[in-house]
């Protein structure tokens, strides 16, 4: 059998200050002097330890607190409240919440699962991923043996189209050709996210990790030199119809992408005759009525299909429209035409967390394709300062490229033992027969249907007492 | 980054309390955009959690004058955290003067007509247009100017 895979991770500190959900406000005035104050008995010392992070004026009070309230709740003159910190309010947006951000700060830093404490105090379902859970019935499996114990769980996928039977030689030699599939020990690709303040060191980190977690970084043709092009085993260049394309010693590449559009044909085939041991994806957008063009494309020999979301993880042409169900229906129906192991299939845009990657699968993708977490790993704010030209407030783009590779690397290392943990809960232990496995999740809306259904339809303008 | 218009010769470190009228992110960026590197915002929870020591570390490292906007008087969320920030202002002020700097580098807004965050910053802009470079920053302006262009971390 292979050796395990496992993802070594290291600390490795933030350049920044983080930003917390703390913001005290603790004042002096007024104050009793009482012989024993309550900042003296902050079991942090969060009041003894006091600093001041000047480049961006951080509080280290909020930093180090662990938010107990003792000392809220202590003061007999209430001079010490506890309030939201706004630039933690601030950070990213709807989907890509406070939350998801510092959690996957954490994640990056440490290269450790995120742990909340004790029981979910959250909503019960919440928008797109948020309204499916996983059967977690075989749970005690990896707690008895942990989920890098005896049973191995394998997260290995392959790209490509899988030989529906293999032939052999009169001499009994294999006959069908084995190159044209990859295996990748995760099943996550990563791709350069569509903003940020990046330099040349960032994409060469980014490369750096994709190297050694073994699986590609896909990124725009043009941003390929010849430092990054000395990653070249490990790249997807992505090329776009709408640019020219040249030979440009791509030689040595294993995959390459073609954006849809309208010479996407010419250009793939331009592509398998420059570089015929390259494998070529195509890669759409996510719309809702893509079910057709993919059926169409893999009957025309297409092994590798990217579709690409919103970054909220919506469908291009719907904002209204999360893209689990719509990876349900492509995934079905490949299943029903009887050629879902011709192709493989990629889902990218708005996967913010590990457990997306499962969820994602089991809506029918082999593997996914993931950004902005990539970016966030390196302390990014989701500010968009940088669309807009102004400075990006953790100087992304000046990070040496080993601290970008470490940190990449630390985050997948978190998602990969999240993804084992699922797995393991589930009892599967590989990921590829994870995938479509809807029958092994709960939808929001089955349940609601099930369990309220018979009571009838609340009428609109009906209230209910 | 581009040079805006209105991208003044001095730094304005501006305080703000969250719950002043049109402060959100998008406000804040426009202000970034307009003035560039002349104003460095900072958002508390309430303007009573500033301390001297901010608004002098501010003076001290990068700003040539530092604001406080807080809420009117007697509408703090958390009662009267505005007026002990004017206290506290008033008290960074005599330190800084006691130093030998205008005392006008420190100031306070507190905001009577619930006027946005750009207004009230357009506002200090104007009013502190005579001020020149702050002598703090001197040695710390000509090193910059040396060396802009930090090495990798
Ligand atoms: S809330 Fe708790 S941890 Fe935070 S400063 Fe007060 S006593 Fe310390
Ligand atoms: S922190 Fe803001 S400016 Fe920097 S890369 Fe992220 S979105 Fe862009």
């Amino acid at each position: 059998m292979a050796s395990k895979y496992i993802i070594d991770t290291q600390a490795v500190p933030n350049r920044f200050e983080v930003l917390t959900q703390s913001g005290i406000i603790a004042w002096e005035e007024g104050c009793l002097k009482c012989p024993v104050c309550v900042k003296k008995q902050c079991v942090y010392g969060v009041y003894d330890n006091r600093d001041l992070d000047i480049r961006q004026m951080i509080d280290s009070l909020d930093n180090q607190c662990m938010n107990c309230l003792r000392c809220v709740q202590g003061c007999p003159k209430e001079l010490i409240h506890k309030s939201i910190n706004p630039e933690y309010e601030a950070l990213g947006d709807s989907h890509w919440t406070p939350y998801v951000i510092a959690k996957s700060w954490y994640q990056a830093e440490t290269g450790k699962i995120p742990v909340s404490g004790a029981g979910y105090s959250g909503p019960f379902s919440g928008p797109g991923f948020d309204s499916m859970w996983t059967d977690m019935s075989e749970i005690v499996r990896p707690t008895r043996d942990g989920i890098h114990g005896r049973e191995y769980i394998s997260t290995g996928i392959h790209l490509g189209k899988t030989p529906r039977h293999l032939t052999f030689t009169d001499s009994g030699d294999l006959d069908s050709d084995p190159s044209f599939l990859v295996d990748i020990p995760l099943p996550i690709i990563l791709r350069i996210p569509p903003f940020g303040s990046l330099g040349k060191n960032t994409i060469k980190g980014w490369a750096l990790a994709a190297k050694k977690l073994g699986t590609f970084l896909a990124l725009p043709y043009e941003m390929i030199d010849e430092e990054i092009i000395a990653f070249k085993e490990c790249l997807i260049p992505s090329i776009s119809p709408a640019q020219p394309y040249g030979d440009d010693g791509l030689g040595g590449v294993r995959l390459i992408e073609v954006l849809w559009g309208k010479n996407w044909k010419a250009i793939t085939r331009q592509i398998t005759e420059t570089h015929p041991s390259a494998m070529t994806a195509i890669r759409l957008p996510l719309v809702g009525g893509i079910k057709e063009t993919v059926l169409s494309l893999v009957n025309s020999g297409v092994s590798i299909i990217s579709l690409e979301g919103t970054s909220n993880g919506r469908l291009v042409d719907d904002n209204s429209v999360f893209m689990r169900d719509t990876i349900r229906s492509i995934h079905l129906a490949l299943v029903e035409h009887g050629i879902r192991d011709e192709v493989t299939l990629l889902v990218g845009g708005g996967l913010s967390m590990a457990e997306h990657v499962a969820k994602a699968i089991i809506c029918g993708a082999d593997g996914v394709v993931i950004d902005l977490p990539i970016l966030i790993a390196l302390e990014c704010r989701m500010c968009r300062r940088c669309t807009k030209e102004l400075p990006c407030p953790v100087e992304i783009d000046q990070a040496a490229s080993s601290w970008v590779a470490s940190r990449t690397i630390n985050l997948l290392g978190a998602w990969h033992n999240q993804i084992l943990e699922i797995m393991g809960a589930m009892g599967i232990r590989d990921v590829r027969r994870l995938r479509g496995e809807a029958g092994r999740a709960m939808f929001f809306e089955d349940l609601d249907r099930n369990t309220f259904g018979s009571l009838g339809e609340v009428q609109e303008g009906y209230e209910l007492e | 980054m581009s040079q805006t218009s209105k991208e003044n010769k001095i730094t304005l470190a501006l305080f703000y309390c969250q719950n002043i009228p049109e402060s959100g992110k998008q406000d804040r960026q426009s202000l970034e955009e307009e003035y560039g590197k002349s104003i460095r915002l900072f958002p508390i929870p309430c303007s009573g959690r500033l301390e001297p020591l901010h608004l002098l570390r501010a003076l001290e490292e990068f700003a040539d004058v530092a604001y406080v906007i807080t809420c009117p008087e007697g509408e703090c969320r958390y009662f009267d955290g505005n007026l002990r920030a004017k206290k506290r202002v008033q008290r960074t002020r005599e330190i800084i003067e006691s130093i030998g700097l205008e005392g006008e580098r420190i100031g306070i807004v507190m905001n009577k007509n619930s006027k946005s965050l750009a207004r009230q910053a357009h506002e200090i802009m104007e009013n502190i247009t005579h001020l020149r470079p702050s002598p703090v920053l001197s040695p710390h302006r000509a090193q910059q100017e040396k060396g802009e262009k930090r090495d990798n971390c």
